[in-house]
């Protein structure tokens, strides 16, 4: 009883699709490892680097396949993806977003922002500018800023040279969304100053708990978003 | 001799002179085809655009890779606009979709098969950046069915940017002095038989030579560099001869997968090459694979082409030895032999044999990925090296490597490796 016992459940065994070993997708990706870290994690001295690890699977995929068409523009990146079709680019985007979230911030207190500086960047982060009609960071990205599934990124801990260059590259058209294209009109209305502020604030928050993007529709931020929207097919 | 006898002699050696250019001028005029490329066919012939006719020409214009010139990154297909860098400026591709205004909306099939032949469009003569001394090889029916595929794609108003080419290149009338030089029109009545496929679809459609031969004087393509091997134009990458001694590590179903998956025991597609796989040869039929690599296999060595390295032997204890034990071995292995699979052997590669050590250099500088593609949907890819190692280091390995293997003294040094820092991508 015991022998067909152990058969039948050999059987089984045989009949389950293999298991794939779960550095099969890193070990791959020795190309992005080398900016990203291992495990997405970042890379110390690598500050105008994102980490990746734990930010929305949608929002890792849209920023792959736009270095390869030209939404974005990074030729080390295009460089690398400009040959990976759709289903790849999504494996690696599903593999970063599975890892956990980087807890540390990536600036450990080489800047410092005068209190008046940290007061505004903070209130700008946390309550917006109503006389502008600009939104909070936190209104979009979440009151933890660990961001929204499935198209909004975390910015809590993100390296401050890393978000002044995106708010370059918005302001500038070399980075681009599916429309409407949110951050393109938040990077109009803030002054280089406030970009510097909330950047360096930002780089100075660890995300303690480690926490994930929030599920979609846990919260509906004020702005039309191309990236909360269905891909169009 | 009198002054009058002077003159008249001067007088009928100069007319001589004059005469015998004349003649030269004729006959080389006559070799790139005399007036008759210059009289573009209007007409009204139609193609017919059945399902069939128009899958088949999808096809071709796949193997022909119509697409990855005439599209940027990002822009509507066939709009045209991508830039190529030559030695005489910057050659824009035209916009080949339907638009009556901008593309090929009001061309007729015969006007169609007349460019692709002949170079030479209602606007006056192409640069030979477009390859049609082998387009001149594709036979009518397969130029009509790519015509009804590209007339069925959706029609873009888009202008490409005009060219910025330095003088005299940048007139029209220049490349018809360039033709004449340049430009021996192939025999249309000695055109490739569709049926022997490999050479087809090789030297034809394919337009491999286009990289993989050496250019000769003013980026001309000389039947003796033909499949030589060579530096491509603009963007930094050899591209390894073809020829049988070439080849010889690949069998005849090595090579024929290589194609159509951009990856093999011997090597994966880099560079300018996998996009070549990913925008093109992925689509081959097996069939059609099959024929090409055993055509490839078949062709005799060019004279242009530079002899094969000798290995001589280990420079172990080398700066260069001790940067790929720590940073190459683990993945390329201790004798560069790979790991089948996953990570491509450097013994005997194109990087390491290639006169050129561009190719390698570029590989070490920025990484890269193979294209995804059927047989290799989930590539393994080589990191970048820029930011890890200093410019001699980078040096010091790549002369390793390809002395060790490749039996090629590179003698790079740092200030080399400085000046060919760039990515370029367009």
């Amino acid at each position: 009883m015991r022998t067909l016992a152990a058969l039948a459940s050999f059987c089984l065994l045989a009949l389950a699709p293999p298991v794939r070993a779960a550095d099969d997708v890193g070990e791959r990706l020795a190309a992005c490892a080398a900016c990203h870290g291992a495990h997405g994690e970042g890379v110390e001295g690598a500050e105008y680097v994102p980490h990746l690890a734990g930010k929305p699977a949608g929002y890792l995929f849209e920023q792959l396949a736009g270095f390869r068409d030209g939404l974005r523009v990074n030729a080390p990146m295009t460089w690398l993806v400009q040959f990976a079709d759709d289903a790849w680019l999504r494996e690696i985007a599903a593999h970063y977003a599975a890892l956990p979230p980087r807890a540390h911030a990536s600036d450990r207190g080489r800047e410092q922002l005068t209190p008046d500086r940290r007061d505004r960047a903070e209130r700008l982060v946390r309550e917006g500018d109503p006389a502008r009609a600009l939104p909070a960071c936190s209104a979009c990205h979440g009151a933890d800023l660990a961001g929204l599934e499935p198209g909004i990124p975390a910015t809590v801990g993100l390296p401050a040279d890393y978000v002044v260059a995106q708010f370059g590259h918005w302001r500038n058209g070399s980075r681009r969304a599916r429309e409407p294209d949110c951050m393109r009109e938040v990077a109009r209305l803030l002054t280089p100053e406030e970009i510097r502020a909330v950047a360096t604030w930002l780089s100075q928050q660890p995300n303690a708990q480690a926490a994930r993007p929030a599920p979609a529709g846990d919260f509906t931020p004020p702005l039309a978003c191309g990236a909360l929207m269905e891909a169009p097919r | 001799m009198s002054l009058r006898g002077f003159v008249l002699a001067v007088a009928l050696l100069l007319s001589a002179l004059l005469l015998g250019a004349f003649v030269i001028a004729c006959v080389l005029f006559a070799r790139q085809g005399g007036f008759e490329p210059y009289r573009i066919p209007r007409g009204d012939r139609v193609v017919a655009a059945d399902a069939a006719t128009l899958a088949r020409g999808e096809y071709l214009a796949r193997i022909g890779d119509c697409a990855a010139c005439h599209t940027t990154r990002g822009g509507a297909p066939f709009a045209g606009g991508r830039a190529f860098a030559t030695g005489i400026g910057t050659v824009y591709s035209s916009n080949i979709t339907p638009d009556p205004e901008h593309g090929i909306g009001d061309w007729s099939a015969d006007e169609f098969a007349h460019v692709m032949r002949n170079g030479v469009s209602r606007r006056g003569p192409l640069y030979p950046v477009f390859p049609y001394a082998h387009f001149a090889e594709v036979d009518d029916a397969d130029l009509d069915a790519i015509f009804a595929y590209l007339r069925a794609q959706p029609a873009s108003a888009t202008l490409p940017p005009p060219n910025r080419l330095d003088p005299p290149a940048d007139s029209r009338r220049a490349l018809i002095a360039w033709r004449m030089l340049h430009y021996d029109r192939p025999d249309p009545a000695a055109r490739i038989d569709p049926r022997d496929r490999g050479r087809y679809l090789v030297e034809g459609l394919g337009h491999c030579a286009m990289c993989h031969s050496a250019r000769g004087e003013r980026g001309s393509l000389a039947p003796a560099g033909h499949f030589a091997g060579g530096v491509i134009p603009g963007i930094g990458w050899y591209a390894p001869p073809l020829d049988h001694v070439q080849l010889e590590r690949y069998s005849e179903t090595e090579l024929a997968d290589y194609l159509r998956n951009g990856t093999s025991v011997h090597g994966d597609a880099y560079g300018p090459m996998a996009e070549v796989v990913y925008a093109s040869l992925r689509a081959l039929t097996a069939d059609d694979a099959l024929a090409m690599a055993r055509y490839l296999k078949r062709v005799e060595p060019s004279p242009l082409r530079a002899p094969p390295g000798v290995v001589s032997g280990n420079d172990a204890g080398s700066r260069g030895a001790a940067v790929y034990a720590r940073a190459c071995a683990e993945c390329h292995g201790d004798d560069g032999e790979g790991k089948p699979g996953a990570y491509p052997p450097l013994r005997a590669s194109v990087s390491a044999t290639a006169p050129e050590p561009l190719n390698a250099v570029r590989m070490v500088l920025y990484g890269g990925m193979p294209p995804t593609t059927g047989g290799n949907p989930r590539p393994h890819s080589m990191p970048p090296f820029v930011q890890r190692l200093d410019a001699g280091d980078i040096a010091a390995v790549v002369n390793h490597m390809r002395r060790r293997w490749g039996g090629r003294e590179s003698n790079l040094t740092a200030q080399d490796i400085e000046a060919m820092h760039g990515i370029v991508v367009d």
